[in-house]
């Protein structure tokens, strides 16, 4: 299982997500996704994707205003 | 020290847990969509993502050679912040003094201006309800097409029912008493530059990350960026202010203002502009479910 970290801080809206799709396309299935985000927006933004996707999915705050969404690439 | 032990039992670990941890995420999934994030995480039940990466970290001391770069270095940094995560304060006191220093100042404004006092007090619920609830004018035109979502969308919509509703409440309540109604100022002509305009203003709004209300609410809770965008939107908006009597006289005049209730009367422009608003929430829906 390999891990991947996508840095998000700083970024906007739509970016974070783009960013994820494109590191998930690399990846193979099983493999975890961490994205790392720092707007509220996103927080809500990226999961809801995710799960619409089918991934598994986990939020984490890891300091006030800072998440990592926690993508488990199931297909 | 035991470096070789601990990494073997804790991969052997992660091919015992792994099966049930899915089957346990799984029926998490499907049976708490519809929950909110929060409450998601805060049951607890989230370890199983968390407590995989977290025992890859320490496997990955035995099998370092076997992983990949990339992996390696995300580790090494994920597992870094975790454990750095402080004992925070609580905030709870603090946001108490700002909400007293909030109605304080509505009162003094009270002695200044009512009307003052009143929008002091309508801008901090718009920006808190705004805030709370996640409401983006710019996802709402944006998720459609980017994640096929269209939850906001049809939020956004809800709001449109209710305020024409509201205003065409309070305009009739104006007319019926043959009094001048309120707002009219804002029935505009319209014609291919307001076509033209918002859609300008639609690939704006995304590239800055928020309208003019979600750019406010984005700095006022501490993401600065949208300092970058609050400034170019202040300089855009002095712009046009400056130009905006050229554009009124020479293109905006041109189209024709229309207002509903004078078209098809009162219940007509109600009927009409309700109807439209669920006309595009079923197909909102709709379009959601087909995704």
């Amino acid at each position: 299982m390999n891990e991947v970290v996508v840095d998000c801080y700083g970024e906007a809206c739509p970016i974070p997500i783009v960013k994820s799709e494109k590191a998930l396309a690399d990846m193979a299935v099983g493999d975890l996704l961490i994205v790392q985000i720092d707007h509220s927006c996103a927080m809500k933004n990226v999961p809801e994707w995710a799960r619409e996707q089918g991934y598994n999915v986990e939020v984490e705050e890891i300091d006030d205003g800072e998440w990592e969404v926690f993508i488990e690439k199931t297909k | 020290m035991n470096e070789k032990d601990t990494s073997n039992t804790s991969s052997s670990n992660e091919k015992n847990d792994t099966p049930v941890e899915k089957k346990s995420l799984k029926e998490r999934s499907s049976r708490g969509s519809g929950k909110s994030l929060k409450e998601r995480s805060s049951r607890g039940s989230g370890k199983s993502l968390k407590e995989r990466s977290s025992r890859g970290s320490s496997d990955s001391s035995g099998e370092s050679s076997l992983k990949s770069k990339s992996s390696l270095s995300s580790r090494s940094s994920s597992s870094r912040r975790r454990g750095s995560r402080k004992k925070k304060p609580n905030q709870i006191p603090a946001g108490m003094i700002v909400a007293g220093l909030i109605f304080l100042v509505a009162i003094l404004l009270l002695n200044v201006s009512p009307t003052v006092s009143l929008f002091w007090m309508i801008g901090i619920g718009f920006g808190f309800i705004l805030q709370r609830g996640r409401f983006c004018f710019t996802a709402s035109m944006r998720d459609p097409y980017l994640t096929g979502s269209t939850t906001l969308t049809r939020a956004v919509l809800i709001a449109f029912a209710i305020t024409t509703v509201g205003f065409a409440a309070i305009k009739y309540g104006y007319a019926a008493n043959g009094l001048p109604m309120p707002g009219m100022g804002y029935v505009v002509p319209i014609s291919a530059a307001t076509i033209i305009g918002s859609f300008m203003f639609g690939i704006g709004m995304v590239i800055a990350g928020g309208c003019a209300s979600g750019t406010l609410m984005r700095l006022g809770e501490g993401f600065q960026m949208q300092i970058i965008s609050l400034t170019f939107f202040v300089i855009g908006s002095l712009w046009g202010a400056h130009d905006f009597g050229w554009w009124k006289y020479n293109v905006i005049s041109k189209g024709k203002a229309i207002f509903l209730p004078d078209v098809f009367g009162w219940m007509g422009a109600l009927t009409i502009q309700l109807g439209f608003i669920f006309f595009l929430y079923y197909v909102a829906r709709r379009y959601q479910e087909s995704n």
